[in-house]
């Protein structure tokens, strides 16, 4: 018997996903080590061999999502660097793209750049759009750059010029010139990492990959090291923004690929879960202490972007797209000086935390309100890491029923509608964005928060059915495991599209296509079947954004302008709902995508018998204005075909299910249970 | 669970309602802001104009029946129009019918529309028969016709010159389009389909609006729905009074300027007496200018409540209290006077074009105000000039035509109470995205040769106003058109406060340094020729409190980041740094000798505008508006620019002075006279 093991690295906790070869899944839980990571996958390693008897010498494939690079970049605690940029334009990374966060206010402030601006030297060297060079670079003045930033104590200088993308020589002579002066340095040139045009985006995306590069590396090879000494033979694979996987060795070059690691292989998780059980559209929420993330699977396939944002940055390589809709379970309730009643942004986090888990928080919580109204509390929750002290939730809760002048059960009602109604505004806005409606979604909750609030959210945004998975907790870590090795090649390319650009079109495919089989094969090793995927980011001419339409091999060697131009008038009509055939069309940017697909499991589709499920007991709940008698169940006592109406609590030990009245509730054959809204239709 | 179980849960819903009682307006809040920002989303998604995708120069809303906006989106479109009150438009169309979308762009007509670009809807929405609502909403078109291209300019002197206008009328009667009006409006504009496209996305936003509306109504019930809403105006007017009255009781006056009337101008003046008590504000307009012979008149109606006086106040009360819910109930405390025939109530056909350069300056004075109300929480003056740069210029190999805006010049944001104001962009100018250097450089033959942060640019102080930025680029074509709409601040600087001096002002010049070299200040279109290299610098936010009290440690930093020089360290800080190091026994000297030459006033106006004042005292400006006021409309711009010609050498105008210098140019114009001694 081998192995397979996924890794999710979250905050708080460390969730593995474990699957030997009769596609058996085993799952468990550690507290994560931040201060020394790696720690906690080597204590799960353990705690498998000890319950399971998983031998690490029998694991036989590997992969793992971590925070590590993200964590770094938020909490700024990265590299020193310096950036070496175009003379003239030093003033880059301050300048960004102009517009501020908050356009009303007069206070607000751009994120303050990762490198000051003491620490960026202007290269003297021009190239121009067409890749020609007007000013050659002066390498004496790079020496002596690089003798200034050794003085400034850097660990890695960013290379990013003016029009790299259309020519890197200038960029990969400073690398070579830094590499003969000052070895120990590290480097990374935007044109290796993004060669996309738009300087500030470009910059931004190798400072922040220079920015988390020495950590990242650090964790992985103490991580390499660590796994051989346990006697996990087989190299570990690092999962990345994309959805995909890689090689570990690889996130120490591309760090900036894994940044959204941990969310990617949520969002992956619950597409594959989803499809399992036959649901197209998902829109999946992952609801945390401290945040709450939504993403949607449209037709099976998680939506991708450029553009993400990762704490007060934006990423810009291809990312699988996840909203921030709010601040989660310990998002702060107060009344204000006009006596509206307001959740949030102010958040309690896991520290002190929501005045119930008894850890000095005082302040009243969402969590605390589905305390007193009775949801939560009734069973163990996280692992029996946490204790519900119901007094302490009153208590907090009760200072709010004193000042709106209503009974305690009535002021945790109104915390948990207001709460639920930010999170519906924020989520209305990103169905808008995608041009749909939330009507024709499921919803699937995860993270210790999501399917404890999952119904009343449904509810207030029409959606039907919400589906639990099986083990809400491991989500990410299963998304890890399915993931295919995968990887993105882009080039900038900024030509109309007609006949006689197609020639030069071609080779950049072709080139590209050649790079991702390089990658795939001998940077990755993987013996599978290579899919390429071919895309271009195309425009209108005079338009100031593009879209990134799926196009094929065969109309780039075929030379057929005329099918790529429609490819990308019907994508624009799909999300536009306009286009303009007879309209000059203008491609920016080529890009491939290789992906190798790893073995997927094959969950057993168990047999639904379809009974009533008995509650363990019933507990009083306050919904509506009152209390009702709600059936407690333990999730891992529901068998498939079992049914249960609400108001109910299914409960598990790392989450809590709220079944509202009105929902029905079925377990469907791969153990997910599906609730369904008898008032909707 | 059985049909029965779940029809009565049904029921237990709707008749528990979400009732919306005080404590639970924010689910109410949330849901209409959920509404609006679905119909930006629809608007943002489906416009054509690459104009709307970039500035978001666009609004939506939902307005009650009487047409005050409710629900306006947040972080998304224009910051001017949110509070927007629709009434007297909404009331020039005698009846309502489902499936009408009313439609203006007249500034003349209900005063909504501000300039005739704007196109404004507005979609009833009816509940079993009954208008409970109002989807409301603009887009700026790029260009609507007229006599130049993009309908915009300074030089334009009657609004009928600024391209159609459509007085309030059915856009869509009973659901069906009225097409005769769409040909009309599209046979005279320049970009016909761009136009088309734009409004159908509006359209469509319309439409979005109302279906949120039914949805709510479906959810809340319609006498929740109908009494809610007018709580949610309610709510705005409660927040904003409570603001109000932590403001001193008192009456503050601030005045600022443009700096040119019309193109190679005078000064216009912007005046405002600001009048607190308790938990309401009169603002007293009526010293600012006479209306002018250039579009830079903002088309109020004289409304007491008119959304481009009170833009300052949205940003203001906004940055005082964030979570202000921000809906037309926030103007409900404010009362404007405005003196008729004036830059802030022209009389029709006073061409209004170019409002927003005078709006923008509005803010500031709004901003002034407020400042000596509350000094302690209130930043300097941001930078006030708020400009867009295009290039019509032409492949100097191929011949091909291409016109492209390049970049927004901004300016630094004004220092805060606590932190240097930000750099490039901020303050109420932060909406704007930059070009790319290497997208311009692409799409336009021109070459950028930099673009930065320009040194000592911020107003120098305890906090550091923000710096402005400074664009270079090179032209290869003969008769490349440079066009710069909106530049002001070349005279007359943003302002510092509280010992904070004032951010350096905005230049323009061609061949800097050459004996070619000439200087652009304020000029909106330029020539350029091959090989011109144009530099445009914009104005510095100004500074917080005394620049003697920032710390060293503070200034050396700035000179580190290339943000102040060593010179500027030593001349407006005081501080003196040699070999990268603060030279402290220096600097205490430095500091001492500069601490006996400050000033005293809460405000540093800078030197362009103490000279001004030294010629022009307040009082006598004050004395040429009250004279101005008692000639007829059409004579007072032409007045005020004879009697400043009049009077261009003269060092100081008094009161004698200025009157003598009237009675000069009037006796000119014995058919004045007349008229004058006919009224008297």
């Amino acid at each position: 018997m081998t192995y397979r093991v996924g890794v999710d690295i979250g905050g708080t906790f460390t969730d593995f996903a474990v699957l030997d070869d009769a596609n058996k899944l085993y799952t468990l839980k550690v507290f994560s080590t931040p201060t020394r990571p790696g720690q906690e996958v080597i204590d799960g390693l353990r705690a498998l061999k000890q319950r399971y008897g998983i031998e690490p010498s029998k694991v036989s494939y590997f992969t793992h999502g971590t925070t590590v690079g993200v964590n770094t970049l938020i909490q700024r605690n990265g590299a020193k660097l310096c950036l070496f940029a175009t003379q003239g334009f030093e003033d880059v990374l301050e300048l960004a793209r102009l517009r501020m966060p908050d356009v009303f206010s007069l206070f607000s402030l751009r994120t303050r750049p990762l490198i000051d601006r003491e620490c960026v030297i202007g290269m003297r060297e021009r190239i121009l759009s067409d890749g020609s060079i007007e000013t050659p670079l002066d390498e004496a003045h790079v020496r002596a750059a690089v003798a200034q930033a050794k003085a400034h104590g850097v660990s890695g200088i960013a290379v990013a010029l003016i029009n790299s993308y259309r020519n890197p020589a200038h960029e990969q002579r400073i690398k070579e010139l830094i590499g003969e002066a000052a070895p120990e340095l590290y480097v990374t040139c935007s044109s290796d990492i993004w060669a996309v045009i738009r300087e500030y985006e470009r910059t931004m995306t190798g400072v922040i990959n220079a920015y988390v590069q020495p950590r990242m590396t650090n964790y992985l090879t103490s991580l390499q090291k660590a796994l051989r000494d346990e006697g996990v033979s087989s190299e570990p694979q690092i999962t990345k923004s994309n959805g995909g996987v890689m090689r570990a060795e690889l996130g120490k070059r591309a760090c900036v690929d894994v940044l959204l690691s941990g969310t990617a292989s949520g969002v992956t998780g619950a597409s594959f879960v989803a499809k399992l059980s036959g649901f197209g559209n998902i829109a999946s929420l992952d609801i945390g202490g401290t945040s709450a993330d939504v993403a949607l699977i449209i037709d099976g396939k998680p939506q991708f972007g450029s553009g993400e944002d990762v704490g007060e940055f934006v990423l810009h390589v291809p990312s699988i797209s996840v909203s921030s809709i709010g601040g989660g379970g310990g998002s702060i309730a107060r009344v204000d000086d006009q006596g509206v009643l307001k959740s949030g942004p102010e958040s309690a986090g896991s520290e002190p935390g929501p005045a119930c888990y008894g850890r000095g928080g005082e302040r009243p919580t969402t969590t605390d309100a589905f305390v007193v109204c009775g949801f939560l509390g009734q069973a163990e929750i996280a692992y029996g890491a946490v204790n519900i002290d119901r007094a302490k939730a009153e208590t907090a809760i009760g200072t709010l029923a004193k000042k709106m002048n209503v009974d305690v059960r009535d002021a945790a009602e109104s915390v948990i509608k207001v709460a639920v109604s930010g999170m519906y505004a924020g989520m209305s806005k990103v169905f808008a964005r995608h041009g749909t409606e939330a009507k024709s979604f499921t919803l699937m909750p995860f993270g210790g928060g999501g399917p404890m609030i999952a119904c009343f959210l449904a509810r207030e945004l029409g959606i039907e059915t919400v589906l639990v998975p099986a083990t809400p907790g491991v989500l990410s870590a299963l998304g890890g495991l399915v993931s295919d090795t995968k990887n993105d090649f882009i080039q900038t390319v900024y030509e109309m599209l007609e006949p006689a650009t197609l020639a030069s079109l071609e080779s950049t495919y072709a080139t590209l296509a050649e790079r991702a089989m390089d990658w795939l094969r001998k940077e990755q090793g993987h013996p599978g079947t290579p899919q390429l995927t071919y895309s271009a980011d195309i425009r209108y001419a005079g338009q100031s954004f593009e879209i990134e339409t799926p196009i094929t091999d065969e109309w780039i060697k075929k030379r057929d302008a005329a099918s790529i131009a429609d490819a990308f008038h019907d994508e624009h009509q799909r999300l536009y709902d306009y286009c303009d055939r007879k309209a000059a069309v203008q491609v920016i940017n080529a890009r491939v995508v290789v992906a190798a697909a790893n073995p997927k499991p094959d969950f057993p589709l168990r047999e639904l018998r379809k009974h009533a499920a008995k509650p363990d007991r019933t507990v009083p709940v306050y919904y509506g204005g009152k209390m009702h008698d709600a059936g407690l169940f333990d999730r891992t006592k529901l068998e498939p075909g079992a049914t249960i109406e609400g108001p109910a609590i299914v409960s598990q030990s790392d989450t809590t299910t709220c079944v509202l009245p009105g929902f029905t509730g079925l377990v469907d054959g791969y153990g997910n249970l599906i609730l369904k809204d008898g008032t909707l239709s | 669970m059985t049909t029965g179980a779940a029809t009565a849960a049904k029921a237990e819903r709707n008749e528990q309602g979400l009732g919306i009682d005080k404590v639970q307006l924010q689910v109410l809040a949330d849901h209409s802001l959920a509404a609006a920002d679905a119909m930006a989303s629809t608007l943002y998604r489906t416009a054509h104009s690459t104009f709307v995708k970039e500035t978001e120069d666009f609004t939506c809303g939902l307005a009650t029946p009487q047409g005050q906006t409710f629900a306006a989106p947040k972080g998304f479109g224009s910051t001017w129009f949110v509070g927007l009150d629709y009434g007297k438009v909404i009331d020039l169309i005698p009846s309502y019918q489902e499936g009408d979308i009313c439609i203006t762009s007249d500034p003349y007509s209900g005063f909504v529309c501000t300039h005739s670009p704007d196109i404004h809807l507005w979609k009833p929405i009816f509940h079993d028969g009954e208008l409970i609502a109002f989807s409301v909403g603009h887009i700026h078109n790029t260009d609507v016709g007229g006599a130049v291209p993009a309908s915009l300019s300074r030089t334009l002197t009657e609004v009928h010159q600024e391209g159609i206008r459509i007085p309030p009328t059915k856009l869509f009667r009973k659901g069906e389009l009225n097409s005769e009006l769409v040909e009309v409006m599209l046979t005279n504009v320049r970009v016909r389909d761009q136009n088309w496209g734009d409004l159908k996305a509006l359209v469509a936003a319309m439409n979005t609006g109302e279906r949120k509306v039914l949805e709510m109504v479906g959810k809340f019930g319609v006498d929740a729905f109908r009494n809610g809403i007018q709580a949610l105006l309610a709510y705005s007017e409660q927040q904003t009074r409570a603001l109000i009255s932590t403001i001193p009781d008192d009456e503050y006056f601030f005045q600022d300027y443009i700096d040119e009337d019309s193109v190679g101008g005078f000064p216009c003046r912007l005046a405002l007496n600001m009048i607190v008590k308790g938990d309401s504000i009169v603002f007293d307009f009526t010293k600012s200018d006479p209306q002018l012979t250039s579009s830079l008149n903002v088309p109020t109606g004289g409304f007491e409540r008119h959304t481009l006086l009170l833009v300052g106040i949205f940003h203001a009360f906004h940055s005082l209290m964030p979570d202000i819910l921000v809906n037309t109930g926030m103007t409900r405390p404010f009362h404007c006077l405005l003196a008729e025939g004036s830059v802030l109530n022209p009389q029709f056909p006073a061409a209004v074009g170019m409002r927003s350069l005078t709006a923008t300056r509005l803010q500031d004075v709004v901003f002034g105000c407020l400042s000596q109300a509350l000094p302690d929480r209130m930043p300097a003056a941001p930078a006030g000039s708020i400009s867009i740069m295009n290039v019509l210029t032409s492949d100097p190999e191929t011949g091909r035509r291409v016109m492209a805006a390049i970049d927004p010049l901004i300016g630094g944001g004004g220092a805060m109470p606590f932190s240097d104001g930000s750099n490039g962009s901020g303050g109420n100018g932060g909406f704007l995205k930059n070009t790319p250097v290497e997208i311009n450089e692409v799409e336009v033959p021109l070459r950028i040769l930099a673009y930065y942060l320009t040194p000592d640019s911020g107003g120098a102080g305890r906090y550091r106003g923000g710096l402005s930025t400074t664009l270079i680029f090179k032209v290869f074509a003969p008769h490349s058109v440079i066009t710069a709409r909106n530049r002001d601040r070349t005279r007359f600087q943003p302002w510092g406060v509280r010992g904070g001096k004032a951010g350096k002002s905005s230049s323009y010049v061609v061949n800097e340094g050459t004996p070619k070299e000439q200087i652009l200040g304020n000029t909106d279109i330029f020539t350029a020729q091959p090989g011109d290299v144009i530099r445009i610098t914009s104005s510095g936010g100004g500074g917080f409190g005394s620049p003697l009290d920032r710390p060293t440690e503070a200034v050396l930093h700035d000179v580190r980041q290339y943000f102040v020089t060593i010179d500027g360290a030593r001349e407006e800080y005081g501080v003196v740094i040699a070999d990268g190091k603060v030279d402290e026994a220096a600097t205490k000297m430095l500091r001492a000798e500069m601490r006996k030459q400050e000033g005293e006033g809460h405000f540093d106006y800078g030197r362009g505008r103490e000279a001004f004042e030294k010629a022009w005292p307040k009082e006598t400006y004050d004395a040429l508006i009250e004279r101005l006021r008692q000639r007829p409309v059409s004579w007072r711009f032409f007045l005020k620019q004879r009697v400043f010609a009049h009077l261009r050498d003269e060092m100081n105008v008094d009161a004698r002075k200025l009157h003598a210098a009237m009675d000069h140019v009037e006796s000119e114009f014995p058919q004045l006279r007349r008229k004058v001694e006919a009224a008297e």
